[in-house]
């Protein structure tokens, strides 16, 4: 738990926060806006007391209501790591700004979360599914996600129980309840 | 005709096989014996007349069917000794010490299903196989495997082999092109390539022997290398040697030289689509390409039948078995029923676990073994070719060793390395070694 | 809902278009600009698939490579084939069956997978602990990073064509497995880590494979490495291919030995230390030249390097409890822990979300191998169909992590 670091990123960042810094065991936590990724990104990376170059994990998250883009950035001014949480991105309209102008590696990292999320990567010039097929339908990871949806589709659809349709009546995609078939 | 069938039906099936079988080969023998005597006359006189097509179609159909068997030996021995090199035992579950795996691998070859992928070109397709095993062999028609023991003693013979080398390029060339298929035009094109850069150092390595031996004729090279290992050619063009050596493992496909059939980029090259023993052709032909050219290498380099060094035979053993008379009829009935029980007297004295029959067997086998080995060495002394033969086998052998050992332990070289290779560095050398060779034999033969 | 019907065989609509039961395999719809760029032939182009069934592509990697003869203009490697879903499964698991459901992602180092799930737990849940469990978990992780590495050498060897290197190396990772065997009761997903701790303490027969293998290891390793690290066709196939330089490498967020090669000392285990490394004496190798042949000698060093670790957590081993006392049913406090290893490919990271139940909410699995395969197209171009294999087994990529 960095507390200098902490003063460093609220003199820096500002505005750009939503929300306090928080820190727990050796990581420290800020969040933005979906909007802010680029221009806060360009400043961690670039900063002379910053530095933040080499980024870690770049993961989607849906909280249940909104998606949500996780970054975990590493740098050596300071012994923690370092997450980025872009919250608040709406579900009918994912839309997130790329990371691949900094990271181009981050190109492949966005191509997951697009193929399980459906979050869509403005700036990315390869989005397109990456572990599933091109045709399929569905983002798996989503929590409203029934494994039925596709599943009808394919040849074998239906004839395992598993891929019965099993979601409750009442189902929505608002509480956090895990709606996988056969819990 | 009720009264046959029920008699018919009434008898077993031995009896049945043999009321049929016997007048069948009566009638069958007398036609036989008729036409014999009406054809054999004027075919022993054909072939007397023309004695040396007789002797060519001889050593060809031996040639051919000694392939086979030395394919089998060369590849038992490859996976054993590429084993034991990689620290593990090699096939030892079919026949003793595995030695019948070959054979489980022809019948794997014959028994698999023999297809044709849509899309190829048939007739190519099916001629491919044929081409490369056919240059081959044609090449094993001119190799002198004892004094004697040649199949053709061209005065060309080595142009005409490095000709049928060409031929087998022919060959992967229809089989990548026909095979309708990327991966195979790949390897069929990295095949011409590889085989095309490398004829020219290895023609030209030998050169430096022929102006040595002022023949391309084969048998004459062997011969001219008689005496001790001190005559051989290698001490005289070791350049040469090297050169050879390394041209002909790449025109022989094998590791390192083996981006043809560089399964771990390629699939298998240009023999992606072949299958069954369309397959085998290819698998086989490379076996006996690979004895093929460490016999030629042991031909030009290395005294051919030559042995190392002479050693006198002080024993001249003459036979004249119709000399005894009645008492050859008593020799082959009476010493191996002798020999059988002497040799299984003491382990069936020693032993008590071993019953009579098992010593009667061990005692018959050893017998066996012995009566060949003196055989074997009453040929030895007595004929001149047995000695070549067996030199030569050996020495053929150990080169193969060498080609199985290089394939256990070297990585490839990648396709650009191994043109550059060829062009920037064999071929100089190459043309070095002629010149340096034209030189010397001529201040020789001033000075 | 409706059941739907049962399908049958008969049915038209599955039955494959006239158009491509031919034998001309139809290029797919571009989508993407980078799409739009690869599927661009050029005159003399030719569009070849290295498909997921293949000799030497590392487990199910389809690369689609577009070459003019022999040189490779464009690569597209095509994942998914061994996609399991295992983010998901997570989602249904509860945090102790987590460990077993990693697992098979890096197959190879699969007590790395399981030591940066556990590590995120217990932050977590604010678990300490205990000091002989952590060198338990050093001394079992090392061994692993050995045995992985004798893979990487044999399998780049035989990638190459040498038949040999891969059973010689083999020979030593079967002692190793036979060793972890004894400790874990496994040979490949071990299954051992447990949040607080590891399964089961050292045992007998661990301790005398373990000692009988240590006082061989050294000269077998010199004969396996002796190999390929003076052999001219290995080094002449490797060196100078794939160079990545450390802006590059930066950028394309490589990790582990990939980036040390290229001349980043970035280790997690010094550059954010875990469990007992501080207290540990190894040095970080590291190399300036960023090709195959620098990455492959690299990991040679690291081994040397593990086994110094191996030896100084035998003779430092503290004793007592292996094992942190944890409730069977954990419900850890709403809240998020990120966590990162030194994983013998790279930097492997575990994002746990947890929502207060007893089964994580997101559990987020960040593989190395993934983002290294990422460089195979940035490397390629330019380089012969041969050295495709030089670069993809130089980079170690492991499929099962690569596609969770």
């Amino acid at each position: 738990m960095d507390r200098a670091f902490k003063a460093l990123l609220e003199r820096t960042l500002g505005t750009s926060l939503e929300g306090p810094v928080r820190q727990r065991q050796d990581q420290t936590e800020i969040r933005i806006r979906p909007g802010d990724v680029p221009q806060v990104m360009r400043t961690l990376h670039d900063e002379p007391d910053l530095r933040f170059e080499y980024l870690a994990d770049l993961a989607g998250v849906d909280t249940g209501t909104t998606f949500q883009v996780v970054y975990h950035l590493w740098s050596e001014v300071t012994p923690d790591w370092l997450r980025i949480i872009a919250d608040g991105i709406p579900r009918e309209e994912p839309r997130v700004p790329s990371l691949t102008f900094l990271w181009k590696g981050a190109e492949w990292m966005e191509r997951e979360a697009y193929d399980m999320f459906g979050l869509v990567f403005e700036g990315n010039r390869d989005l397109r599914r990456i572990y599933l097929p091109d045709d399929f339908g569905s983002f798996p990871l989503r929590k409203d996600f029934h494994l039925a949806d596709d599943a009808a589709k394919s040849p074998g659809g239906g004839v395992r129980p598993m891929e019965r349709a099993t979601a409750p009546a009442d189902a929505d995609a608002t509480t956090l309840r895990r709606t996988s078939p056969g819990t | 005709m009720t009264a046959v069938t029920g008699y018919w039906n009434r008898l077993s099936v031995p009896s049945k096989v043999l009321l049929v079988a016997i007048p069948t080969l009566v009638v069958l023998g007398a036609v036989a014996t008729v036409a014999l005597a009406i054809l054999v006359p004027p075919l022993v006189d054909f072939l007397a007349a023309n004695e040396d097509l007789v002797r060519f179609l001889l050593a060809a159909t031996i040639i051919i069917v000694i392939t086979i068997p030395t394919a089998f030996v060369i590849i038992y021995l490859e996976l054993k000794v590429i084993a034991r090199m990689n620290l593990r035992v090699g096939p030892d579950r079919v026949g003793p010490w595995g030695t019948a795996q070959s054979l489980a691998h022809g019948f794997k070859f014959l028994s698999k299903e023999d297809f044709t992928p849509r899309g190829v070109d048939v007739p190519i397709f099916t001629l491919a196989p044929v081409a490369v095993f056919l240059a081959t062999i044609m090449g094993l028609l001119v190799i002198p495997f004892a004094p004697g023991l040649v199949a053709q003693d061209l005065n060309i013979a080595l142009l005409y082999f490095f000709a049928m080398g060409g031929l087998s390029v022919v060959g992967l060339m229809m089989a990548g092109w026909a095979s309708f298929n990327k991966y195979s035009l790949i390897g069929a094109l990295r095949a011409a390539a590889q085989a095309i850069s490398y004829e020219i150092p290895l023609t030209l390595s030998v050169v430096g022997v022929v102006i040595l031996a002022g023949t391309m004729s084969l048998n004459t090279i062997v011969e001219q290398q008689a005496g001790s290992f001190l005559d051989w050619n290698v001490w005289k063009q070791p350049l040469g040697l090297l050169i050879f050596f390394i041209a002909a493992t790449a025109e022989a496909n094998r590791t390192p030289l083996d981006m043809t059939e560089a399964d771990q980029e390629i699939v298998a090259g240009f023999a992606t689509e072949y299958s069954g023993m369309r397959y085998g052709f290819f698998f086989f032909a490379e076996y006996v390409n690979v004895f093929v050219i460490s016999a030629l290498t042991v031909v030009l380099f290395f005294g051919g039948w030559n042995a190392p060094f002479d050693w006198p035979f002080p024993v001249q053993v003459t036979l004249d078995p119709a000399s005894l008379g009645i008492g050859l009829l008593f020799l082959v009935a009476v010493v191996p029923v002798l020999g059988t029980i002497l040799l299984a007297l003491p382990f069936w004295l020693l032993s008590s676990r071993i019953s009579t029959l098992q010593a009667l067997a061990i005692g018959f086998v050893l017998f066996n073994l012995l009566a060949v080995g003196a055989l074997l060495g009453w040929a030895f002394i007595s004929f001149d070719w047995v000695v070549g033969l067996l030199w030569m086998m050996l020495k053929s052998y150990v080169f193969v060793f060498v080609f199985v050992q290089m394939r256990a332990t070297f990585p490839r070289v990648r396709v650009d390395q191994l043109m550059g290779f060829a062009w920037k560095w064999l071929l100089p050398a190459a043309l070095l070694n002629i010149f340096v060779t034209a030189i010397a034999v001529s201040l020789v033969a001033n000075g | 809902m409706t059941t739907p019907t049962r399908p049958s065989l008969d049915d038209p609509s599955l039955a494959i278009p006239v158009e491509h039961a031919g034998i001309f395999d139809p290029i797919p719809v571009a989508r993407t600009e980078r799409q739009r760029e690869f599927y661009a032939l050029k005159d003399g182009e030719l569009l070849l698939n290295i498909g997921p069934q293949h000799p030497s592509t590392h487990g199910v990697l389809r690369m689609i490579v577009k070459i003019n003869g022999e040189q490779v203009v464009d690569l597209d490697p095509v994942l998914g084939y061994l996609h399991r879903g295992v983010e998901k499964l997570c989602e249904n698991a509860d945090y102790h069956q987590v460990i077993s459901q990693v697992d098979p992602l890096e197959y190879i180092s699969s007590l790395f997978t399981e030591w940066g799930a556990v590590l995120s737990f217990e932050k977590l849940l604010d678990v300490e602990v205990p000091r002989r469990a952590e060198y338990i978990r050093v001394l079992s992780a090392e061994l692993n990073r050995v045995a992985s590495h004798m893979l990487y050498l044999g399998w780049m060897a035989l990638d190459l064509g040498g038949i040999t290197p891969i059973l010689w190396s083999f020979a030593e990772r079967d002692e190793i497995t036979e060793i972890l065997g004894a400790l874990t009761g496994q040979k490949l997903l071990f299954n051992y880590f447990r949040i607080g701790g590891v399964n089961g303490d050292l045992n007998h027969e661990f301790m005398s494979r373990l000692g009988d293998w240590m006082s061989r290891v050294g000269a077998q390793l010199e004969a396996g490495m002796g190999l390929l690290n003076e052999n001219e066709i290995f080094v002449r196939r490797a060196r100078g291919i794939g160079v990545i330089d450390r802006e590059t490498a930066l950028r394309m967020c490589v990790s582990g030995p990939n980036l040390r090669a290229s001349g980043v000392p970035f280790d997690i285990r010094r550059a954010h230390p875990y469990s007992v490394y501080p207290e540990l004496d190894f040095d970080i190798p590291t190399r300036q030249e960023g090709d195959s042949l620098a990455r492959y000698l690299l990991r040679m060093d690291e081994v040397k390097q593990s086994l110094r670790i191996i030896d100084q957590c035998l003779h430092r081993m503290p004793d007592g409890p292996v094992s942190a006392k944890l409730p069977r049913l954990l419900r850890p406090r709403p809240g998020r822990a990120f966590s990162a290893v030194e994983a013998p490919r790279g930097l492997y990271s575990t994002y746990v979300v947890s929502d207060g139940t007893d089964q994580p909410f997101r559990m987020r699995i960040h593989d190395p191998s993934f983002v290294h395969l990422q460089l195979v197209p940035l490397l390629m171009p330019g380089n012969l169909i041969p050295d495709t294999m030089v670069i993809v087994a130089g980079l170690d990529p492991i499929m099962g992590g690569v596609d969770k």
